[in-house]
């Protein structure tokens, strides 16, 4: 050991005072890129892979005009996400914008827990797309079965922490986007063998209202939308945060858009509309086509198949860490029972968080097989994609309403500022959205329910049992001959 | 001598960093910097369990994960005051292992203390942890506190 080995440090100054002395702008890892990339895999890979035939079932051929719609109101929303986090770093995301905008306890909570709650119905219904995807490539096994082994992986990934790597996130995003241009250049084909029939890009086929049958194709196609609000969670890692966030968030959102109104058209150029709506899972019908030369369609849907689950596989993995993630911030305000704090303590996963929400996913899966298997209507997938579509639109209404609420606050010369027209917009799209959905299925409204129940039951378990400010009772050390 | 010393808030690595002082002799260390690393795409992106509870009971309004990684370094830091060295407090975010590892490179550190994780089952099955990663590709010696036996059993 070199006594001389300290030479080349450059030594730092303790910026402005603060506790912890900067390391050259190392300090936060998370690039614009990386941020564009996490936006845009997290977005993707929640819907168009499983929804698409439910949309052009609701719409007919002009089923991209509702993936247009619905991603301008989610990208409009993204701006007010973008304005707060700029003004806003931490990770707790839009239950610290609620609560900066209105300070009232019950709304926060109520919030926090619409939000928990959405993020259990996503992982349900991404769940089950994943399934309809396994059963393309092995349909031996029943589909719920695939379903609870995909969660319990996924909690066990999570578990490891192997959700660090950025790469391995940039990665997968790249594959979401091959599988959408593989269906696009499947398009192109066909477009350029002459065949295509563009006026089915203008048929809306229902037999009502157009604009109500649009409204109805955004309502089923906005889960497709949603996932952009986890951004929030790397806001704080972000590297210059006011610079790079809203140039990632809404970059991202719009190149989505741009994807999928392009895959929509694709996919109503080259299936007849009718074989879209009634395929599970939809977009695969297109590679099924056989219009690729040289390579055999059975081939290209396995591997369609293949990507469509990565595609899921990563958007999933991000509702599974943030579950957790919620929970232990509760947990820390003595919301919830102190338990959800506990720590593995090599591991530094919030392990019992993470166990119970695989069960609570789990739970909803078993349950809403069981109503589906006994005639329930709706497929698992719509019905849970519709519960985390309220929700969140409930939770983006009251964001925007707060990032217009909380204008003239905190701002400096930094700060982003959202078009406030555009806001407004976005406010009544996400309100209409919300309105639509419910009225179309009130059902959802009970699943709602019965999730924030969960959430309630926690905040009652900790108000009877967690009073002896028990706090969170961290792993203690297991012996105290270690502290020499 | 500059010596790198890791925490991830857990308790184990203050008993490392408790170790180090043990047996090192401070007149050979110039500059100890003590390192946090911050998982942004983790579960739970730093758990600080080394400051008292109710310091801890961060509300929404108070600063996340960064807060709790600054506490954990705190705590460790002042494990080493008046101790001799000069004690820096460091916070990265990344992958641990990987951020050790090149803090360890760029201060040119002459040793890091890491503590290892738990004995528990997840540690023999399951990848590699931090602590292993660090001692494989550390570009200096690197010492590894291993957690004390489970129930000390008389002799």
């Amino acid at each position: 050991m070199d006594d001389v080995a300290d030479k080349g440090i450059t030594e730092e100054a303790p910026r402005g005072g603060g506790p912890v002395d900067d390391d050259g702008g190392l300090r936060r890892s998370i690039t614009g890129k990386q941020l564009f990339f996490y936006t845009l895999g997290d977005v993707l890979g929640s819907g168009i892979y499983v929804l698409i035939g439910l949309v052009a079932a609701a719409v007919g051929g002009a089923f991209w005009i509702a993936f247009a719609v619905g991603v301008s109101v989610a990208a409009i929303t993204g701006t007010a996400y973008a304005e707060l986090v700029t003004k806003y770093p931490q990770a707790a995301g839009a239950a610290l914008y609620v609560n900066k905008a209105f300070g009232n306890k019950a709304l926060t909570f109520l919030i926090t827990i619409a939000f928990l709650s959405s993020s259990f119905a996503a992982a349900g219904s991404l769940a089950s797309g994943f399934a309809s995807y396994f059963a393309e490539v092995w349909s031996g096994p029943p589909t719920l079965l695939v379903t609870l082994v995909f969660i319990l992986i996924l909690t066990i990934i999570n578990f490891i922490g192997i959700t660090e790597s950025v790469v391995v996130n940039v990665a997968m995003t790249f594959v979401e986007v091959a599988g959408l241009l593989i269906v696009m250049l499947i398009a192109i084909i066909f477009i350029a063998q002459g065949k295509a029939d563009f006026g089915v890009l203008t048929e809306i086929d229902t037999g009502g209202n157009p604009a109500l049958a649009i409204l109805a194709g955004v309502s089923l196609s906005f889960f497709a939308m949603t996932g952009f609000e986890n951004t929030a969670n790397v806001a704080e890692e972000t590297i210059e945060p006011h610079k790079t966030f809203p140039r990632a968030l809404i970059g991202g959102m719009i190149t989505a858009g741009v994807i999928y109104v392009l895959v929509s058209m694709a996919a109503a150029l080259t299936v007849p509309t009718d074989e879209l709506a009634a395929a599970d899972p939809a977009l695969i019908e297109v590679v099924k086509q056989g219009i690729l030369p040289f390579v055999s369609s059975g081939f290209m849907a396995t591997l369609f198949a293949v990507i469509a689950m990565i595609a899921i596989t990563n958007t999933t993995l991000v509702a599974i860490v943030t579950q957790p993630r919620i929970l232990y911030g509760m947990a820390n305000e003595d919301v919830v029972p102190s338990v959800f704090a506990k720590i593995h303590a090599s591991r530094r996963s919030p392990w019992v968080g993470l166990i119970f929400c695989g069960i609570v996913v789990a739970s909803l899966l078993i349950i809403g097989t069981a109503l589906t298997s006994t005639g329930g209507g709706l497929d698992l997938v719509a019905r849970l994609a519709a519960v985390t579509v309220v929700l969140l639109l409930f939770i983006y209404a009251l964001v925007i309403v707060s990032c217009l609420k909380l204008r003239g606050q905190d701002e400096d010369e930094k700060t982003f500022h959202a078009n406030t027209p555009l806001l407004w917009i976005g406010l009544i799209g996400n309100v209409a959205i919300l309105y639509y959905t419910i009225d179309d299925d009130p059902t959802s409204l009970i699943w709602c329910a019965g999730l924030i129940g969960v959430g309630v039951a926690l905040y009652v378990a900790e108000s009877l049992f967690g009073k002896s400010g028990s706090g969170t009772e961290h792993d203690e050390p297991t012996t105290s001959k270690g502290d020499l | 001598m500059h010596v790198v010393v890791a925490t991830d808030g857990s308790q184990q690595s203050l008993r490392a960093a408790k170790q180090l002082k043990s047996f090192a002799d401070p007149e050979k260390i110039t500059d100890i910097s003590v390192i946090a690393v911050i998982r942004p795409l983790a579960a739970v992106a730093f758990a600080d369990d080394l400051s008292p509870v109710d310091r801890r009971r961060a509300d929404v309004e108070a600063g996340g994960f960064r807060e709790a990684a600054a506490s954990s370094v705190a705590t460790v830091a002042a494990v080493f005051d008046g101790w001799g060295p000069k004690v820096h407090k460091k916070i990265r975010s990344g992958s641990p292992a990987n951020e050790i590892i090149k803090a360890a490179g760029q201060l040119n550190a002459g040793l890091v203390v890491v503590a290892a994780g738990g004995r528990g089952l997840s540690d023999v099955v399951l990848v590699g942890s931090t602590a292993q990663r660090v001692q494989h590709y550390a570009p200096c010696p690197v010492l590894v506190v291993r957690p004390a036996p489970k129930k000390p059993r008389k002799k």
